[in-house]
């Protein structure tokens, strides 16, 4: 029974890193750009849905879709606006400016909320499901089915849709899908887009579970950093499994090897996978030809 | 004649000119704190001490200088704890420093500001290993970890019945100078942690400990954590029915606690050191509410916002007999020469001499009585 409520606390803890592990594996696989400021787009969609929860008196749900709904907007500007510029300059110039725009944002929320840490209203008021010894928080259930249903659309959407079928198109090869008259421009506009959506969906979960903070993403850019490792960079479906394999591993590190590593799991499953697996549990060696 | 005593004026002025920090009309003491972070809510205590030196200032100042304060963030980081302190120094010159929660920054700082010479007053970091062994310009302003660690475990003690404790903390110096004393304190009373478990600071979730600690039966959980890590280990108790009392530190406090957890219930058996004279809106606490509020009316009043007053009292009362001509060894030595100093917002006097810095030695402890605040000598007995 004890493994098993560790495992449903780890799958619940999980599932939100897996939304942002999705999230940066979207943004990775489209424009080939490892966001390094995405843990504060997941802090600033906790802080946009506490804004219009406590601050405007808007119920969690309309806020929480409302959130993601500017979140998208602010992935989408933020490619148009600082990705796209510098397009043609070296690589590590995303890197930095990923980390420039993610610090910007924590500036901003350290510029209204400087001192406080803030507590969300309790929002998943429901008694726990308790099974014997077993006790399944409402908190738990609402993740699983909030996750589970937006990853079955996101999943649906990309591989089942023409419109995902784009996506593949470009994912795969821009030059090719330019030639069939794609727009890829508007498509890395609409990945940012996602991809900020996705994380902002992360740090809404979280906002009633926690407390907000600017500093907040910073955790889980390396939990999220961890599942895409170890389910294998690009692979979208190993992303999700990464994070709920890291949420588990978590926790039962915590319950049966000791609490003191917790902390430093993600770490070293980012080490281990790195050093006996490179390219993750599900993810594929890419052959180029030169 | 004339000419000697003209000499001796230059002498004077030019003795006065080269204390890094005094003006003729101003004194500027260096005020660092956690502004910014997840910590910010310990900066009240900074906050408190800038509007009583505000205050003072209103006051006719110091031997006729008013203080100028000069508050520098580090977001309870270390790093940003030494450039904020080295700033201070060397670039803002400032005749002493009064400030610091976050004891490990306090910690990192230290060897700077013993190098440095600078007196530097604690206002609200409670680690012993700041001002203990005693370096001649370190002085501690509110109890120490060891001195609360021991009113917790004395507090835990008094709980009929007792047999079992547990520990949840983080694994830094500050927890542990929390913890260890308490620990120490329940061992001389035979009474060990059944069990201790790791809750590091950013986590989210603290499932596994708390299944654990449930799995122990422990009468009593010492909780060595910062707030929002109280609150989470608070709710997770509260979610997997952990229903025994809990044991905070004084880097904690009831009222911001309850808001952060929103929910009553969940900190009715939540117990927190205390270093006040009277409840936080008791009478003999108003005068130090209605300052704060004086300069800074849109603060909230919390457990840290008065903490620092007393020390700045302190402060005052040495600055003052130090004189027309402030030096930063004067200060040291009319420091020293502080005892049993009674502040009326701590619940200790101030006490420092040159072999004992750790100023004030008494803490009670709080916990919510039908819903209110109250102020605890014993388990079940209010002051």
């Amino acid at each position: 029974m004890f493994a098993l409520q560790l495992a449903l606390s780890g799958l619940a803890q999980g599932a939100i890193y897996a939304l942002v592990a999705l999230s940066m594996c979207v943004v990775y696989r489209a424009t080939t750009v490892v966001n390094f400021g995405h843990g504060d787009l997941v802090m600033a969609g906790a802080f946009v849905v506490y804004v219009l929860v406590v601050l405007a008196g808007l119920p969690f749900l309309a806020s929480a879709v409302l959130a993601v709904a500017l979140l998208f907007l602010l992935g989408v500007l933020i490619e148009i606006g600082l990705i796209e510029r510098i397009k043609a300059g070296p690589h590590i110039g995303f890197a930095l400016m990923c980390i420039g725009f993610g610090y910007v944002l924590r500036g901003i929320a350290r510029g209204v909320w400087g001192r406080e840490v803030l507590p969300m209203p309790t929002v998943f008021d429901f008694p726990p499901v308790i099974a014997g010894d077993l006790v399944v928080t409402a908190d738990a259930l609402i993740i699983f089915a909030a996750v589970g249903v937006l990853l079955a659309l996101f999943f649906v959407l990309f591989y089942r849709s023409s419109a995902g079928r784009v996506m593949q198109a470009v994912c795969q090869s821009e030059r090719g899908a330019a030639l069939v008259g794609i727009n890829v421009r508007a498509f890395h506009g609409v990945m940012w887009g996602a991809g900020a959506a996705l994380g902002a969906v992360g740090g809404v979960l979280i906002a009633p579970l926690t407390l907000l903070h600017p500093g907040l993403g910073a955790s889980f850019l390396i939990k999220g950093f961890a599942a895409m490792t170890l389910g294998g960079f690009g692979s979208l479906g190993g992303a999700v499994a990464g994070g709920l394999l890291l949420g588990l591993a978590e926790q039962w590190v915590g319950g049966y090897v000791s609490t003191k590593l917790i902390d430093v799991t993600a770490y070293l499953v980012i080490i281990l996978v790195l050093a006996l697996r490179p390219n993750g549990l599900f993810g594929r060696a890419v052959a180029e030809r030169v | 004649m004339n000419y000697f005593l003209g000499m001796l004026a230059c002498a004077f002025a030019v003795s006065a000119a080269a204390e890094d920090g005094v003006t003729a009309g101003s004194i500027k003491i260096g005020v660092m704190g956690p502004f910014t972070g997840n910590a910010s809510s310990y900066s009240k205590a900074q906050i408190g001490l800038d509007a009583y030196y505000k205050w003072v200032n209103d006051q006719g100042g110091v031997n006729g200088r008013k203080i100028e304060t000069v508050l520098e963030d580090y977001a309870c980081d270390s790093a940003k704890g030494v450039a904020a302190v080295k700033k201070l120094i060397h670039q803002d010159k400032v005749f002493m420093l009064h400030g610091n929660s976050c004891s490990a920054v306090a910690m990192a700082i230290k060897p700077i500001v013993v190098e440095a010479g600078i007196p530097w007053v604690v206002a609200h970091a409670a680690n012993g290993n700041i001002s203990s062994p005693p370096v001649k310009n370190i002085f501690h302003g509110v109890p120490v970890g060891k001195t609360m660690g021991i009113a917790m475990g004395q507090f835990v003690a008094s709980k009929p019945g007792l047999t079992k404790v547990a520990v949840i903390s983080h694994t830094d110096d500050w927890a542990k100078s929390y913890c260890g004393p308490a620990n120490e304190y329940l061992a001389s009373k035979n009474i060990k942690p059944v069990v201790q478990e790791a809750f590091e600071r950013g986590q989210t979730d603290s499932t596994a400990q708390t299944l654990k600690i449930k799995q122990a039966n422990p009468d009593f959980v010492i909780a060595c954590l910062y707030e929002a890590e109280t609150a989470i280990f608070l709710k997770d108790a509260k979610k997997y029915g952990l229903n025994v009392p809990v044991m905070g530190t004084a880097g904690t406090d009831l009222e911001n606690t309850l808001k952060r957890v929103g929910d009553l219930n969940t900190v009715a058996n939540y117990y927190v050191p205390h270093m006040y004279a009277d409840n936080l809106d008791g009478p003999r606490l108003k005068k130090f509410g209605d300052i704060l509020k004086k300069y800074y009316p849109n603060e909230s009043v919390t457990a840290f916002s008065l903490i620092a007053m007393g020390s700045a009292m302190a402060v005052v009362e040495a600055l003052k007999r130090t004189g027309r001509e402030p030096t930063r060894d004067k200060l040291i030595t009319e420091l020293d020469r502080t005892k049993d100093f009674d502040t009326g917002v701590l619940a200790g006097h101030i006490s420092w001499s040159p072999s004992d810095r750790d100023g004030v030695k008494d803490v009670a402890v709080a916990g919510f009585v039908k819903g209110k605040p109250t102020v605890l000598k014993a388990w079940g007995k209010p002051l």
